[in-house]
């Protein structure tokens, strides 16, 4: 009888506390085998607590104003920040003005902040997994800079699968981070004509395509798992429509090596799964904002996916 | 204007698409402003005929506005996914809850599109033809094999303003809605410049045309029709059938909830949800409250409930011989019988809205079989996409298969159940479990993380959840409906009553099983699928 892994795969968490603990939880409450986080690990938005001249603390939530009053409130609104995915830093007035002034000085604390969580994470993840038979994999993503990989690489026992082939009991799986272009201009971006050669490289060494796990961060283009809403130039939402926003070079790879099954992310709103050709690839989708921990369990037997199930927690 | 006080770097995210005009749109549009206004008529002030429009639209407002709103809005807002109530009651009360509700409700959109497909045509088109002199026309479809092959048409058009995507559901939705509103505005002015004595002189050289019964002579036949029928027509309102007149009326204020089949898919649904519920309640009561005030200065108290009363029992009055039933709308047409496009814009506006109906049965029943294929309670092509159109093209096709069964059985057999009874099975079923839910949301222990990430755990009245508060106002308003739905013989013959919740209990039951077989039938293959439904605990 074929062996059966039990996989749990999570993307897009983007900073948020609470996510992350769940996941780590989530290895034992679902008792899998085998644990994958994928980027973007880190958040994309920092909160300044700016200090009142009465006392107290102000600051922007959800693009509502917010007065801090005492100590109690502002420890439940960082709380609040953290389980968000964002990054909060106490600022004097002037400080504030002095960062708004300065985008330069902004991106260094934001890397800064992104780092320091990362790094409490990973040890977070030594702490609660050491002794445990879990496998453990975690790679960036697109969002993510480039000093995150080495943060993962410390860890004694997460493994950094970015750019590798690893294997999941009888499964090769290779990651792959890059995405293709965005309208944020995000730090592991390129042309599908440069990616594909990049993967190309990364697809030969695998020995066996058709019990493969193909990492692969984004998603096919034109399918179910990369419809994204239509943006204006400004970034925002200029209709009701749904346009696909996925990776050609990835479509093409997938097509052509027909592995066992893909495991994207990226489209935060796409959360499905579909098959193409005889590989089924899914997307567990992302609300990291909420706290709520979207992922897919997926059943893995020598050739064939026994099943899966999408996740919410 | 206070200043930003937040930094952003550029990195991708989620987007949702779909705007406040949107989701208040689908609000509206599923409480279907003419023909519910006639449905609260002729079914209501029908039956009860005692109401007082006003009053019932009043108090349909406010305990609507207040609980609906805030039961839906809040559960939305905290859970903004796109499955339905679904979602809410699986994981605040218990999945098997959830799954029994959610099935119920799925056959209800169902019995949605087999009534109300039909209801296009009679007393859409029907209405359409006879006000344009056209009876033939109107005899013709009304014919059983005529009722089938057009309900099956418009059952197709309106699923393919849904398969295509929400970009042309919206945009569809927006022409419907225009259009629709207009020939609404355009009845409600016809009675507006109307006083009483007009009306009753238009009516009067009506009956002398179809040699047909004057406005005083209709009013003694229908009084003593009704006395020999064992009830009274009344003079004037009173408060038990002004209770009585909001069950129909809930078709205007209760139905604002559809708005939770795209709750996912919302821009800021914190906040849209809730205003969207509220809006979709408020801009149909503005719309009633001016009706009720037109037709009681133009028509009368007394003549209206006569003909609503006439119009309910569908057998005509003897002498009444106008070429169309006394509706509201057809009440309008005695003014302006000659006027063809404003004829022409009055029954469009019921047949535009009706159609709407049935489009949003393939909005919604696709998406609670969406959520049902998420959580693995179904086989998984519930959960397929179609990559080309961006719906779940499959479960569209399956609810137009179930609606064509619908309404086979509807045309040649007529309908089994009455169409009041669906209401009286969402009342307690739809509704009335998800009021539970929003009632003891705050206090679950099994949605507490959910509860916590809300953004409206600090909205407190008196220390009391206003989520709680709202579900209160939502049961009172439910238990009034309940109360004469169940309990009232007028509101229907007792066998549609008891044959509506067995029906109900049957649907209810084969949920249940449907939700140990899939659960069992997970758990061979190694997945536990009630882990689904839970919260993580993050430490």
């Amino acid at each position: 009888m074929n062996k059966a892994v039990k996989i749990f795969f999570v993307t897009d968490i983007h900073g948020s506390n609470l996510c992350y603990r769940k996941y780590l939880n989530a290895l034992k409450v679902y008792n899998v085998d085998v644990g994958i986080l994928l980027g973007d690990l880190t958040g994309k938005v920092l909160i300044p607590l700016v200090e009142k001249a009465g006392g107290g603390w102000e600051t922007t939530l959800m693009g509502t104003h917010v007065d801090i009053p005492n100590q109690e409130e502002l420890d439940k609104l960082k709380k609040t920040v953290e389980m968000m995915g964002y990054y909060w830093v106490h600022q004097t007035p002037e400080e504030f003005r002095e960062f708004k002034a300065d985008p330069i000085k902004v991106d260094s604390l934001f890397k800064q902040l992104m780092m320091s969580r990362l790094k409490e994470w990973i040890a977070l993840a030594d702490e609660r997994l050491a002794g445990t038979s879990y496998k453990v994999y975690m790679a960036p993503g697109n969002d993510d800079h480039f000093e995150v990989d080495q943060i993962i690489e410390d860890s004694k026992v997460i493994v950094n699968c970015n750019n590798k082939n690893v294997m999941l009991d009888d499964h090769e799986m290779i990651t792959f981070c890059w995405a293709n272009p965005t309208p944020w201009n995000t730090p592991r971006e390129k042309p599908d004509e440069e990616l594909e050669p990049m993967l190309e490289e990364l697809v030969s060494t695998v020995r066996d395509k058709s019990n493969a796990i193909f990492n692969f961060h984004a998603p096919p283009y034109g399918f179910a798992l990369d419809l994204a809403p239509e943006l204006t130039k400004d970034l925002v939402q200029a209709a009701d429509r749904k346009i696909h926003v996925g990776s050609r070079a990835v479509a093409r790879m997938i097509e052509k090596y027909q592995p066992l099954i893909g495991l994207h992310g990226h489209i935060h709103e796409s959360r499905g799964a579909q098959k193409i050709k005889k590989t089924l690839i899914i997307n567990p989708g992302s609300e990291y904002s909420e706290g709520i921990l979207k992922g897919a369990m997926i059943v893995l037997e020598k050739g064939k996916v026994k099943d899966y199930i999408f996740t919410s927690g | 204007m206070s200043e930003q006080m937040a930094f952003a770097r550029k990195a991708s995210g989620l987007v949702r698409g779909l705007s406040f005009w949107d989701a208040f749109g689908v609000g509206f549009m599923n409480q279907g402003l003419t023909p519910s206004m006639w449905v609260m008529i002729s079914f209501g002030l029908g039956v009860y005929t005692g109401g007082n429009l006003i009053i019932g639209t009043l108090l349909s407002a406010i305990l609507c506005g207040i609980g609906f709103s805030l039961v839906w809005g809040i559960l939305g807002g905290s859970m903004p996914r796109s499955g339905g109530e679904y979602i809410y009651n699986s994981r605040i009360i218990h999945p098997v809850i959830g799954i029994a509700e959610s099935f119920g409700n799925a056959f209800v959109w169902i019995m949605w599109i087999f009534v109300l497909a039909p209801w296009t045509i009679d007393p859409g088109l029907t209405m359409m033809f006879q006000f344009l002199g056209l009876e033939a026309a109107a005899d013709v479809v009304q014919t059983p094999i005529a009722v089938f092959l057009i309900s099956s048409v418009v059952s197709l058009i309106a699923l393919l303003f849904v398969v295509f995507g929400l970009k042309v559901f919206a945009t569809v939705q927006k022409v419907i809605m225009i259009l629709g509103i207009l020939g609404c505005t355009v009845i409600l002015l016809v009675f507006t410049f109307t006083s009483h004595n007009e009306f009753v002189q238009d009516w009067n050289n009506l009956a002398v045309q179809y040699g047909s019964l004057d406005y005083e002579s209709f009013l003694s036949t229908a009084r003593t029709t009704i006395e020999e029928a064992g009830d009274v027509l009344p003079t004037t309102w009173n408060w038990f059938d002004s209770f009585g007149v909001m069950v129909a009326g809930s078709w205007l204020f209760a139905y604002a909830y559809c708005i939770t089949f795209i709750a996912g898919e919302v821009k800021r649904p914190d906040k849209t949800i809730i205003l969207a519920n509220l809006f979709a309640v408020l801009v149909p009561a503005f719309f009633m409250l001016w009706l009720a005030i037109v037709l009681y200065n133009s028509v009368g108290f007394e003549f209206l409930s006569a003909t609503a009363w006439v119009d309910n029992m569908g057998e005509g009055l003897a002498g009444y011989t106008f070429p169309w039933p006394t509706h509201f709308v057809g009440l309008a047409a005695v003014i302006v019988p000659t006027n063809t496009i404003v004829l022409f814009m009055m029954a469009l506006s019921f047949i535009l809205f009706n159609l709407w109906w049935v489009a949003l049965s393939y909005l919604a029943f696709p998406r609670i079989l969406f959520a049902w294929g998420m959580d693995r309670m179904g086989p998984k092509w519930f959960s397929d996409i179609d990559y080309k159109y961006a719906s779940p093209v499959k479960n569209h096709i399956l609810c137009f298969i179930l609606g064509e069964i619908g309404i086979f059985l509807f045309a040649f057999f007529g309908d089994p159940m009455g169409s009041l009874s669906i209401t009286g099975m969402e009342i307690v079923s739809v509704f009335g479990i998800t009021a539970i839910a929003a009632a003891i949301f705050p206090f679950s222990k099994r949605a507490r993380r959910i509860w916590e990430s809300s953004p409206y755990r600090g909205w407190k009245i008196l220390n009391i959840p206003v989520v709680t508060i709202g579900a209160i106002v939502n049961l009172i308003y439910l238990g009034i409906l309940f109360y004469f739905f169940f309990f009232m013989a007028e509101m229907g013959e007792q066998e549609l009553v008891t044959g509506s919740l067995i029906l109900y209990a049957v649907i209810w039951g084969l949920g249940i099983i449907w939700y140990f077989y899939w659960k069992n039938r997970n758990k061979q293959v190694g997945v536990d699928v009630s882990m689904t439904f839970g919260e993580l605990p993050p430490d």
